[in-house]
């Protein structure tokens, strides 16, 4: 824990780090274009979620959903790591102290893995692409999986300026 | 009655004094309503948009893309502020004297009357001109997202 503390202030005491931080435009910036795009990427993994789970848009096809909604899905995602990437790099260590970070991306990677297989996996069979009606357990389960788990990474995410230290 | 005597009487409840005393956690979880209000309206905003720039779901009447999402996009904006509501009874002079909390408000009005005349005439027709369809689209999704901006600005002005 002590090296990755080393390592976590040896990067905010970076130049770029720095300037960041101490920045009086640069953080706020950077921290809107972050949740502009997490509004982008994780609001059309809501909707998408929504169609899941029958919701919502229920006349579309599941496949045009993931299909049309993927290029700003995933063009999105890229703006959020690499705002995110920037915001650890001027608070390296606050993130690394507070107890909501490893929630935080622990959800994230959860939320992945079950998007990752929902369209590797589920996605393919063959009631997906008829799509009608009530969608399979499976296509509804992973709906539900990702509202939650991408709520949960909000709700962390927030947390790691409120909760900054374990005790 | 004079605002900032109005902004003294909010000041001065039960409710207002409850929230400026409130656990921290409390806000942090006003914020996450908020955040996810503001998602919920964005997305459901591009998506209608994408539509309508018959760049997504083309096989799809209009109508139909819009109407639910539609909906979810007002309970987006409820959530939004609600959550604002209640955080700026907390601190009404410390909200309503911050510029950038001003400007926020008026691009909201802004942003409302967009939303619910241009944006919902085109977004509700079968075929809507495509110069008031390009028009609707862009001023709705400058102006909501010129809201968020001066929100963050908040924080920091």
């Amino acid at each position: 824990m002590s090296a990755l503390l080393e390592l976590a202030n040896d990067i905010e005491s970076t130049q770029i780090g720095t300037a960041i931080a101490e920045s009086r435009y640069a953080f706020p910036i950077i921290e809107g274009v972050h949740l502009v795009a997490l509004s982008i990427s994780v609001g059309l993994i809501f909707l998408t979620d929504l169609r899941l789970i029958g919701v919502l848009l229920r006349h579309v096809p599941v496949i045009d959903v993931l299909r049309h909604l993927r290029l700003y899905v995933l063009g999105g995602f890229l703006v959020v790591f690499v705002t995110g990437g920037l915001l650890f790099w001027a608070e390296a260590v606050a993130v690394v102290e507070s107890p909501a970070t490893p929630f935080k991306f622990a959800f994230i990677l959860l939320a992945g893995l079950n998007a990752t297989y929902f369209e590797l996996v589920v996605a393919k069979r063959p009631e997906i692409a008829a799509s009608r009606g009530t969608l399979p357990l499976s296509a509804r389960f992973a709906g539900y999986a990702s509202l939650s788990l991408w709520t949960l990474v909000i709700i962390f995410g927030r947390l790691i300026a409120y909760v900054p230290h374990w005790s | 009655m004079s605002i900032d005597a109005l902004l003294t009487q909010i000041e001065g409840t039960g409710a207002s004094h409850w929230i400026a005393k409130a656990n921290h956690l409390f806000m942090a979880g006003l914020q996450v309503v908020h955040v996810i209000g503001f998602i919920l309206l964005l997305a459901s905003l591009l998506l209608i948009s994408l539509r309508l720039l018959g760049l997504v779901f083309t096989s799809q009447a209009i109508p139909q893309v819009a109407r639910g999402t539609t909906r979810l996009l007002w309970l987006g904006l409820a959530l939004a502020v609600i959550s604002g509501a209640i955080m700026f009874i907390g601190a009404p002079k410390h909200y309503f004297y911050n510029p950038a909390f001003g400007t926020k408000m008026l691009l909201l009005a802004v942003s409302v009357i967009v939303q619910a005349t241009l944006f919902a005439r085109v977004a509700l027709s079968e075929e809507p001109h495509p110069v008031l369809a390009r028009v609707g689209v862009g001023l709705a999704l400058a102006f909501w997202f010129a809201v968020s901006l001066a929100g963050r600005a908040i924080g920091f002005v």
